[in-house]
């Protein structure tokens, strides 16, 4: 009879726990936030969210080790200075990130604070009401540009603030100075074009055979070559309306210009960049080897880049424009957004978090340039004076402001307008399409994307 | 006792006997909530136009119709898996019952070996495997760097669409352990006596082979290869995590389509009708290798 006691036990253990498991899965933001959820959310709707009311925050993001460290101090400074506020990192990479974040935000299981790829956001942005908008909340945007701010890419939706920009980011080309100056090119002249980089690469691998001149991949070719050339020559992939703007003809001279980029070796055949998937391009062999006079990337990226071959002398490439382009293409915007998730029952303490975040001193010098340039002069001051930020970091986000552009629109920048232009890159790269072809098949494609 | 015996039979299910509910509760549970709901939903959202956090629209077959005729890569993946299936269960079998065969006698430290021959299985699935084996086979990789020292050069595994399918296949070949071990048992399952006899006869290893071990174990090499076809049929994490379904889509199982309709696209009406093709495809399989399973698999009972 005891046995049998113990397995009933054991049973109605089991099942409670099981359900317990599923309770805490469904259960919006962290179990200890949900549990004092009632009593939390009326002390802060009466402003007294320091009364001492314990409240516990998510905040979750992706990145290396530096930014994980200066962010995980930034929220210590704070929780000090607010004993009241507990606030759980959760630290991750970015592989997969937004997969996970979409299933979150769906099932209301989203961290409290995310940070989210701006071209990301207008696909949650449209599929839900996600985040809250900051400014209600008390979030202070007085130190940013305010043009620069009131951009949808970097959070501005219809006048909601639905995410504050970390920083500024855009394309960018890091060149090993040393490497160039031995193949006797320049790759830093002003009014450079996209024929001499062809050029340049011929020389380099008849230099030297094992020696491309970019190290890319079919990704880093699609947002650094494809989508920038796409809106020199016809202003934008799609318009604001969702119709698709590109030309046939234009696409085709870009994937001629890809072809050419391989068939001149250029960049390294498509067959060795294919173990290396989207920013697996930083893990390259022969880049760790300084075996490539530069490599595609962003700003944010650049110090990364640098550190795979620290032997190298880095500068910042000039950005060529075709003659006569409609838009500049190589346009600069924040790298992330912060935002406050609708699961979130403490937006007000969320929004405190992120003013010290963005606009405290002490803060700003604990971050540094770990999410890029900052997007604040006075951040952009302590980090130029305190040196972490990089000269060949300004110097690319000179060039590509200098150079400017409009962001990739909605539907060009979701992943299924990418993986058609990958798949076609890939392509061509293989050799298994003709520009025309692979042109013609991106654009029917693109047609029923389009609105 | 006899007394409580005679009563049970009168009430047909005792009070006793309705605990057993209570004891597979937690199964219920997990069948309920983790099996069947999901099961049921996805077949419900495979004939709505649903996008993760929006509205459910009934578009009847529309997804089905628009996988089969539309989608350029539902008939390059359905090729990819079921090649993939093809490389790797008969290998896998074959390999396992080879080792088998091989781990079958008693030398001195068997034991050890048949554990260290069963550790590939227990990485079975593992992300970090599949790196290491992206690693090993990538351009820079140590296969071709040592296969370059040899005097092949300008060797391609996962760059080159025709040799990324067999490379990957090569890793659950591999992982062949739990295959192993199941065949193991049964070989050590056959009676000795037929062995005697057939060698009285005058039978060589050879015979012996096919008309006492192979009829002895088919039960055991059917629920074997029964296994690991389904399993292989529905792989994800090993073209996922090595080639990310490339090089030209030539590793893009129907597991990787479904994966980024669903979780990159948050098409999950479409993502589940694929799910359905993918299971419609699986039982018939099933089916079949259960037809032919009374060709060959041989039941001690049945004579």
């Amino acid at each position: 009879m005891k046995k049998q006691a113990l397995s009933v036990v054991l049973a109605a253990a089991m099942t409670a726990a099981a359900l317990a498991g599923c309770g805490s899965a469904g259960s919006t933001g962290s179990s200890a936030a949900a549990t004092t959820a009632e009593a939390a959310a009326a002390a802060t709707e009466s402003g007294s969210d320091s009364t001492g009311e314990k409240v516990t925050l998510r905040f979750a993001w992706w990145g290396g080790d530096e930014r994980n460290a200066a962010t995980q101090k930034v929220i210590d400074q704070f929780t000090d200075a607010h004993p009241e506020v507990t606030i759980e990192a959760e630290p991750g990479s970015s592989d997969g990130y937004h997969d996970k974040l979409a299933t979150q935000l769906a099932s209301g299981t989203a961290p409290d604070i995310v940070q989210v790829d701006p071209e990301r956001m207008p696909t949650f942005v449209d599929s839900g009401d996600y985040f809250y908008d900051l400014k209600e909340y008390g979030a202070d945007t007085s130190l940013f540009d305010a043009n620069y701010i009131g951009l949808q890419i970097n959070g501005n939706y219809d006048g909601k603030q639905l995410g504050l920009p970390t920083g500024i980011a855009g394309p960018a080309i890091i060149v090993n100075k040393d490497l160039a100056d031995k193949f006797g090119i320049d790759l830093q002249k002003k009014d450079i074009t996209w024929e001499d980089w062809i050029e340049y690469g011929k020389k380099v691998h008849e230099a030297d055979p094992e020696t491309y001149l970019f190290c890319a991949n079919k990704e880093y070719l699609t947002n650094l070559f494809v989508y920038p050339l796409a809106k020199q020559y016809d202003g934008a992939v799609f318009d604001e309306d969702g119709k698709l703007v590109l030309s046939q003809e234009s696409l085709t001279k870009i994937f001629k210009y890809i072809k050419d980029l391989y068939d001149n070796n250029v960049i390294a055949p498509a067959s060795y960049t294919a173990s290396y998937i989207a920013d697996d391009l930083q893990s390259d062999a022969n880049w760790l080897a300084g075996k490539y006079v530069g490599a595609l990337c962003f700003i944010s990226t650049m110090d990364v880049m640098a550190a795979g071959y620290p032997d190298g002398n880095y500068v910042a490439a000039t950005l060529p424009v075709i003659k006569g382009a409609k838009d500049g293409g190589f346009a600069s915007n924040t790298p992330q957004l912060l935002a406050v998730t609708k699961s979130c029952k403490h937006p007000e303490t969320a929004a405190a978090f992120l003013n010290y975040f963005f606009n405290d001193k002490t803060a700003e010098e604990t971050l540094g340039a770990t999410r890029s340039v900052p997007p604040t002069e006075q951040a952009r001051k302590i980090c130029e004076e305190n040196g972490t930020l990089s000269k060949v970091v300004v110097d690319a986000a000179d060039i590509a402001t200098a150079i400017g552009g409009t962001p990739n629109d909605k539907i060009a920048s979701s992943d299924e307008a990418k993986t058609i232009v990958y798949d076609a890159v890939e392509a061509v790269g293989y050799s298994q399409m003709t520009p025309e072809d692979a042109a013609a098949d991106v654009l029917d494609q693109f047609s029923s994307l389009a609105k | 006792m006899k007394e409580t015996d005679s009563t049970r039979m009168k009430q047909h299910y005792s009070k006793r006997d309705y605990k057993a509910y209570l004891y597979l509760l937690p199964w219920l549970f997990g069948f309920f909530a983790l099996q069947l709901y999901p099961f049921i939903m996805s077949f419900i959202y495979s004939f709505n136009d649903y996008t993760v956090g929006g509205k459910m629209n009934f578009v009847g077959l529309g997804n089905y119709i628009q996988l089969m005729t539309k989608d350029r890569d539902f008939w390059n993946s359905l090729k990819v898996t079921i090649l993939f299936a093809l490389y790797t269960v008969p290998g896998k079998v074959i390999l396992a019952l080879l080792v088998a065969m091989f781990l079958n006698r008693n030398i001195r430290g068997i034991n050890l070996i048949r554990t260290v021959y069963y550790i590939p299985s227990l990485f079975g699935g593992s992300i970090a495997v599949a790196l290491l084996w992206r690693l090993m086979f990538m351009d820079n990789g140590i296969i071709v760097t040592a296969l370059s020292h040899l005097g092949l050069k300008n060797v391609t595994f996962l760059g080159s669409p025709r040799l990324a399918l067999p490379t990957i296949t090569a890793l659950e070949v591999w992982q062949f352990g739990s295959s192993m071990v199941m065949l193991l048992a049964a070989l050590k399952n056959v009676p000795k006596e037929l062995y005697e006899a057939a060698d009285i006869d005058g039978a060589n290893k050879f015979v012996e082979f096919f008309h006492i071990t192979l009829p002895q174990i088919s039960p055991i090499l059917f629920f074997a290869l029964l296994n690991q076809m389904i399993q292989e049929l529905q792989n994800f994490t090993t073209p996922y995590t090595i080639t990310n379904g490339g090089p030209r889509k030539a590793t893009n199982v129907l597991g990787i389509l479904l994966y980024k309709q669903g979780f990159s696209y948050f098409k999950m009406g479409y993502a589940s009708a694929i799910s359905w093709v993918e299971f419609t495809i699986i039982l018939l399989f099933t089916l079949v290798l259960f037809g032919t399973s009374k060709f060959w698999v041989h039941y001690a009972d049945e004579t």
